[in-house]
């Protein structure tokens, strides 16, 4: 049984970082998605429980779920929580999309000789986008404002992509809230 | 045909079940077609695991439907479009054709 790693009082992001890192040392690749790429990039001002950790290979499933367990992760739900951290993690079937697209462009945090792999600043926006366009989540559309007000986006490459998820009118209340976002700073 | 492309016959009736009625809860699904509701509420969790489907709370019913935001979504419903050209008309007006319009609570069947 591998040595557990101390993981109570960890930031979202330390705690991302660590469990990222634990299982690519197992032989689990994953990605960073949703939420909790907002909560990085806007550094809490958004502040996500739910790590989406999109899995490289279907196949890993079960060799995550045996690594988050002998490390004292529980299995509920979907979800695997642990006693000591308020932060649970939800395994994603690959591949790693952005609504019609695969992710392409993988951001990386590296903490020492920890590596976390991440979606991109402009993915990240693009994915909360997808909330929005699709569910017509409001909140995700203020995150992607967020993002987009604190760091360089390619905004040519966020509106190919929403005119091709036929959704250039709703570009168009992003760059509203962009703006508004960035006029209140 | 559908074990043959979703790997199970439920699971195929069930993705096209969720294609012809938008969003379905799991009693429905298992009500039309006869099955153990068990057995329909593990194909729909596995599909949700994989991003094939969606699900929400509306009050205290969980719906399910296809999710948009699947990378495949418009060639996975092009091919259930297709499916569903192969199905019999009487199978479709039983399962597959949903009453959109609303019915007055009371009224008799």
């Amino acid at each position: 049984m591998p040595r557990s790693p101390r993981i109570k009082g960890l930031s979202l992001k330390d705690f991302a970082i660590l469990i990222s890192d634990y299982l690519r040392r197992n032989g689990i690749e994953t990605l960073l998605s949703g939420g909790a790429c907002v909560s990085i990039y806007t550094k809490n001002k958004y502040m996500s429980y739910d790590l989406d950790l999109v899995l490289t290979a279907s196949d890993d499933y079960r060799d995550a779920k045996k690594a988050m367990e002998a490390i004292g992760f529980a299995q509920k739900k979907r979800y695997f929580v642990h006693n000591d951290s308020k932060f649970f993690i939800d395994f994603l079937s690959p591949p790693a999309s952005i609504g019609e697209e695969p992710v392409k462009d993988v951001a990386q945090i590296t903490k020492g000789k920890r590596t976390l792999r991440l979606l991109s600043v402009t993915d990240c926006v693009k994915d909360r986008l997808a909330a929005f366009y699709h569910w017509e989540d409001r909140q995700a559309l203020e995150q992607a404002a967020l993002v987009a007000s604190d760091h360089p986006v390619d905004l040519e490459e966020v509106k190919r992509w929403s005119k091709a998820e036929g959704m250039i009118e709703k570009y168009g209340r992003f760059l509203g809230r962009l703006q508004h976002a960035k006029n209140s700073r | 045909m559908y074990k043959g492309l979703f790997g199970s016959d439920k699971r195929g009736k069930i993705l096209l079940y969720l294609f012809s009625h938008r969003e379905a809860y799991p009693t429905e699904i298992a009500t039309a077609f006869q099955w153990y509701l068990n057995t329909v509420q593990n194909q729909l969790l596995n599909l949700e695991r994989d991003g094939i489907v969606y699900s929400r709370l509306r009050g205290k019913v969980r719906l399910f439907g296809l999710n948009p935001r699947n990378p495949f979504h418009k060639e996975i419903k092009a091919l259930l479009g297709k499916m569903l050209d192969f199905v019999t008309e009487e199978e479709k007006e039983k399962l597959y054709r949903p009453r959109l319009r609303p019915r007055r609570s009371g009224k008799p069947l």
